[in-house]
């Protein structure tokens, strides 16, 4: 499966960098993520809770680990969910390029394979229910962009 | 993770008989019939309402038991195969009797959920033609006889309750 | 008394069924049983570096865990069931299944540990504790990918994933290619999918340690050699082992397939846990777990005269045997061996390679390669006709063995390792009258023009096949009366819907006189019956049921000389008829019942004549030196919508000869269902396995079944030449309906759609058919 696609911050792209790096940000916008924990330089490791199409939730850890960075260009994460119900594992490579605003243009692209049962029953709402996984973390992040962007305001201001 | 203190009280009328039990809340109706009240006559296929082999009536309507948790059958009245013909020296009921006539069964293992499906039809079709047989019969899947005597025996039942 | 042999009779065993009374073996209900889940592997491909069992050892209500590591000696690879048979410069390398992964997995599904809990819901809650630890590697699915060098390999003992090397000749090929007019040369691609009977696999097994007996109810079609396996494999003796094969919910060949894990460790947990121990296959398991009949890919030509008469075939094919090979060559042999079809084919020169890869393992199914063998053959002469300007059934006719030819001696070796002989067959009347009774030319010559007139595209398809039915090694049966006057028979093939039950009884009651319904069946359980093989191959009527014929025979022999004495007359003044013997010609004597003379033939006190035997019983053996050779005709008229694509059969024709039919009603029943098989192959099942081995439709939402308005009523016409091999002139047709399906269906819808498609390829559906006609892809490449 392959997830590729674009979205826009409203917000520089040192931010953003800083942002995309920080566990509980990521743990708090990741649909279905119950913790994410940095383990070691780069790597990330938690348990989310996901159900898909008939499947209902159930628990997969997670393990993400940065490589090929390029702050604040891009980087690549290898991506390693396992649970009961099946795998998913692949990578993502994301770039940030910034434009006027200031804002920073996310482009990524993905490719994952997904397997078990999840594979064998939910078939034809993986790929659906992955884009609607990332557009909500996406809008997620995004608000939590614009809250520490204020505070970093208010702080600056006082 | 779920403990005996988590069950439920269950009342139930099978096949005309009261029972009382304590069930899991996550039990399936069908895993109750046939574990806790030994009734194996309801057939699982596959637990995902496609093959229609747990077919029941509850409350006189056919239910793929298999999607219905046992806890929301409290106080329903329930009809299984074996209360078609319950003594075994009971006459068939004439769709039985029509199934034996006409070759309409194999390996049985989906003939009752057939039965179930179709007792209920003939009551609440008056005129069937075989389209409509067949139509209400694609809820059920069959791998041995394909179709064709089943068909001819519900037919053949209709026919015969007329006379 | 009329024989019943020959008639529709009601089925005995149908009460049972009909009332919800007919034991299966999930029914089994024991004190203290324990329930069982597998932890299977969900990757195609990979390395097995741990398994941590402790946290699910550790919930309440689980009793066991067991690991690969834990089963001690008692892990071993399965036996090889099916040997390669003697084709001279044969290569087979046999790797087979192993009760629980350890190293490595090879297909998703693959089982690597087993819980035992007091309930299958709480069995399934400590699946999720279950740790595994897996590296993946990457998986090959594709036969050709699998063949390169490079390829991931499976075994890695082999230097390739190769697992074995075929070739079959006879004749000169190559000149035959020379002095061809014609060469037609295509590749086919031939899918199949699960067998999904609609009872998933179960088994039930209950160590007594007093009695130091283990009894096993299991949904096999080989309890004797279940029972036998299983009581080496766990050190018992076969006496101390009963396998018991009650009532299965159809078995279609997988559930022939023996010594699957579970089958291996259900007993074992028994013996160590000294309590029942039940396992239920559910659905999704069913698909992965169960064994699944797959993927051929052939090259194949034929060279023929101007008019249309086939000098030679060549054909190379790609067998996938999925990831490990128990059943041997059974399937790519009959390929091999069953495209040859009705056809006289001087020259045929034949090749295959069985290959391993990361999927389910594959063994027979309904049709068991036949399928395979009859398309190519099929779609070659439906090529070559349009190509030549020949009429299909008419190239056909050219080419048929003429009825004089038999036994027909082919060559080649076959799957019961005999050279491959048709033992009788009439072809010639049996094409004729599927055309006339589909109305081909007619259809051709009128309607077809007519309704294409008005935008309709319709199609028909007509095409032949053959099958080697009732082949040995043996069966054997007995035949008891009892005091009460029932007549007992036992025999060791079990039943899974084919009306056993009721053909048996219908045998021995014609052989001794007596009403069907009084005769009592028993099958597929070891204690009563422990002699044959099993139930596969469209055998057991023919095979088990002479056994019955015979035991039958010797026991009316011997009821006729127990009254003989008893009555004091000579054993020819006497007839059988309602379970009574009398003096013949004597109207008003109510005869002797036979209950009476089985009595007095069983005394408990006084002295016997030596040399007799007690009682009115008799076991008799049948093996026949060859399979009998059952052959027919499918025809089809299939319209395809404009719009959808959506496929519906208007008509469906089978001519068939099976040779004598015992009960027809069964027969017909056998073939309504094998077509109905057939037409879900053809146009709604596929497994869809993604490239790294994940099955991605493992449900019966996305793997679509066909259900009663997708499957037409089947017209049949019997014919019957009889099998030379057995005296009731019997052959086999368990598996007639299914075999030629894919081969009409991809001629009438070729024929349907006007020339715009040649299709290669099985299943179609409306998708694919989009797909074909609207791409460039080569057709023939896998989906």
């Amino acid at each position: 499966m392959t997830l590729a696609g674009a979205f826009v911050f409203r917000g520089p792209r040192a931010a953003v960098w800083e942002l995309l790096h920080d566990p509980d940000v990521l743990a708090a916008a990741m649909p279905g993520a119950r913790q994410l924990v940095r383990t070691a330089d780069g790597r990330y490791e938690g348990v989310m809770k996901v159900g898909l199409g008939p499947v209902t939730a159930a628990e997969f850890t997670l393990v993400v680990t940065l490589i090929d960075e390029v702050p604040p260009d891009r980087f690549t994460m290898a991506i390693d969910s396992q649970g009961t119900l099946g795998f998913t594992r692949g990578s993502a490579r994301v770039a940030l390029a910034e434009t006027d605003g200031p804002a920073t243009t996310m482009t990524y692209t993905a490719d994952l394979q997904v397997g078990g049962r999840i594979a064998s029953v939910g078939q034809r709402v993986v790929e659906s229910a992955a884009k609607a996984m990332t557009a909500k973390g996406l809008e997620a992040l995004q608000r939590a962009l614009d809250d520490r962007l204020a505070r970093a305001r208010e702080g600056a201001g006082s | 993770m779920s403990t005996v203190s988590d069950r439920v009280p269950l009342h139930l009328v099978v096949n005309g008989v009261a029972h009382s039990c304590e069930v899991e809340p996550r039990w399936l109706l069908s895993d109750v019939l046939r574990d806790t009240l030994g009734l194996t006559g309801t057939h699982v296929g596959c637990e995902h309402g496609a093959c229609g082999a747990c077919t029941v009536l509850v409350n006189g309507e056919p239910v793929r038991s298999c999607l219905m948790f046992a806890a929301q059958a409290d106080e329903a009245a329930i009809t299984t195969v074996e209360g078609l013909a319950p003594g075994a020296d009971d006459p068939l009921t004439p769709l039985q009797e029509s199934f034996r006539a006409a070759h309409g069964l194999q390996c049985g293992f989906c003939t009752p959920g057939i039965l179930m499906s179709m007792t209920a039809f003939l009551r609440d079709h008056p005129a069937p033609t075989d389209a409509d047989i067949r139509e209400a019969l694609s809820g059920h899947l069959c791998r041995c006889t394909g179709y064709t005597n089943i068909v001819r025996a519900v037919s053949d039942a209709h026919a015969a309750h007329r006379r | 008394m009329p024989p019943t042999v020959g008639k529709r009779v009601p089925r005995n065993e149908d009460r049972r069924l009909l009332t919800g009374r007919a034991l299966f073996v999930d029914d089994v209900r024991l004190p203290g049983m324990l329930h069982v889940a597998f932890v299977r592997s969900d990757h195609a491909h990979g390395r097995l570096r741990s398994v941590d069992v402790a946290a699910a050892r550790a919930r309440p209500g689980v009793v066991a865990v067991y690991t690969a590591a834990d089963l001690g000696g008692y892990w071993q690879h399965a036996p090889l069931l099916v040997p390669p048979p003697p084709v001279p410069g044969l290569v087979f390398h046999a790797c087979t299944q192993v009760p629980l992964a350890r190293d490595k997995v090879r297909y998703v599904g693959e089982p690597i540990a087993m819980v035992v809990a007091e309930s299958r819901y709480v069995a399934e809650d400590a699946l999720a504790d279950v740790r595994v630890h897996i590296d993946p590697l990457e998986a090959v699915v594709d036969l050709e990918r699998a063949l390169e060098p490079a390829a991931p390999r499976l075994h890695e003992h082999l230097d390739s994933n190769v697992a074995a090397t075929v070739h079959q000749q006879t004749g000169d090929y190559l000149a035959a290619r020379a002095a061809a007019d014609l060469v037609v040369t295509r590749r086919f691609w031939y899918d199949r999918g699960v067998s999904a009977a609609i009872e998933n696999r179960a088994v039930v097994a209950s160590w007594d340690p007093r009695a130091e007996h283990m009894t096993i109810w299991d949904t096999t079609q080989a309890p004797i050699p279940i029972r036998n396996g299983l009581a080496r494999l766990l050190g018992l003796a076969e006496s101390q082992v009963q396998v018991i094969a009650p009532f299965v919910g159809g078995g279609f060949g997988p559930k022939i397939m023996m010594f699957y894990p579970e089958e291996l460790l259900v007993p074992w947990a028994s013996r160590q846990l000294g309590r029942p121990v039940k396992w239920t296959e559910d659905r999704h398991e069913n698909f992965v777990a169960t064994t699944q009949e797959r993927g051929q890919l052939h090259d194949a030509e034929m060279a023929l005269a101007r008019d249309g008469r086939i000098l030679g075939v060549k054909d190379v094919f790609l067998h996938d045997t999925g990831a490990y090979d128990p059943y041997g060559l059974t399937i790519p042999i009959n390929s091999q061996c069953t495209l040859l079809g009705v056809y006289k084919v001087p020259a045929y020169d034949s090749a295959f390679t069985a290959v391993f890869t990361n999927k389910p393992i594959v063994t027979p199914v309904r049709g068991a390669g036949r399928q395979h063998g009859v398309f190519v053959m099929e779609r070659l002469l439906d090529i070559a006709a349009r190509e030549l300007g020949i009429d299909r059934v008419d190239i056909r006719r050219r080419n048929l063995i003429p009825p004089d030819a038999f036994p027909y001696d082919h060559g080649i070796i076959f799957q019961d390792f005999t050279s491959l002989t048709y033992d009788s067959g009439d072809y010639r009347p049996a094409l004729d009258q599927a055309a006339e009774l589909i109305g081909y030319e007619r259809f051709v010559r009128d309607e077809q023009p007519r309704l294409r007139a008005e935008g309709r595209q319709v199609g028909i398809g007509i095409v032949n096949y053959v099958e080697g039915t009732g082949i040995g090694p043996y069966e054997g049966a007995r035949v008891t009366v009892e005091p009460s006057g029932l007549v007992r028979v036992a025999t060791g093939v079990g039943t899974q819907g084919q009306g056993h039950f009721t053909a048996f009884a219908q045998i021995v009651a014609d052989a001794l006189a007596v009403d069907v319904a009084a005769v009592r069946v028993v099958t597929g359980d070891t204690r009563e019956f422990h002699w044959g093989t099993g139930t596969f191959a469209s055998r057991g009527a023919v095979v088990a049921g002479t056994a019955c014929r015979a035991a039958a025979l010797t026991v009316r022999q011997k009821i006729l000389d127990v009254a003989a004495r008893r009555l004091g007359v000579e054993p020819e003044r006497l007839e059988l008829a309602h379970g009574r013997v009398r003096v013949r010609d004597h109207a008003d004597d109510p005869g002797v019942p036979y209950g009476e003379l089985a009595a007095h033939a069983n005394p408990l006190r006084g002295a016997v004549t030596s040399g007799v035997e007690p009682g009115l019983e008799a076991t008799a053996y049948f093996g026949p030196d060859r399979g009998s050779t059952a052959n027919g005709v499918h025809a089809m008229i299939v319209e395809i919508d404009r719009d959808t694509l959506l496929a519906r059969i208007t008509r469906y024709v089978v001519v068939h000869d099976c040779g004598h039919l015992i009960n027809p009603a069964i027969v017909e029943g056998q073939i309504q269902g094998g077509v109905a098989h057939g037409i879900g192959n053809a146009f709604y099942e596929q497994l869809v396995f993604d490239e790294q081995g994940q099955l991605k439709n493992g449900s019966l939402m996305d793997y679509l079944l066909p259900v009663a308005t997708d499957v037409p009523d089947v017209e049949m016409v019997h014919r019957q030449t009889p099998a030379p091999g057995n005296p009731g002139g019997l052959k086999g047709v368990g598996e007639a309906g299914c075999i030629a399906t894919g081969a009409a269906f991809a001629q009438a819808v070729e024929d349907a759609l006007g020339g715009r498609l040649e299709i290669r390829e099985i299943p179609l559906s409306p998708n694919r058919l989009f797909e074909l006609l609207h791409d460039t892809a080569s057709p023939g490449d896998p989906a």
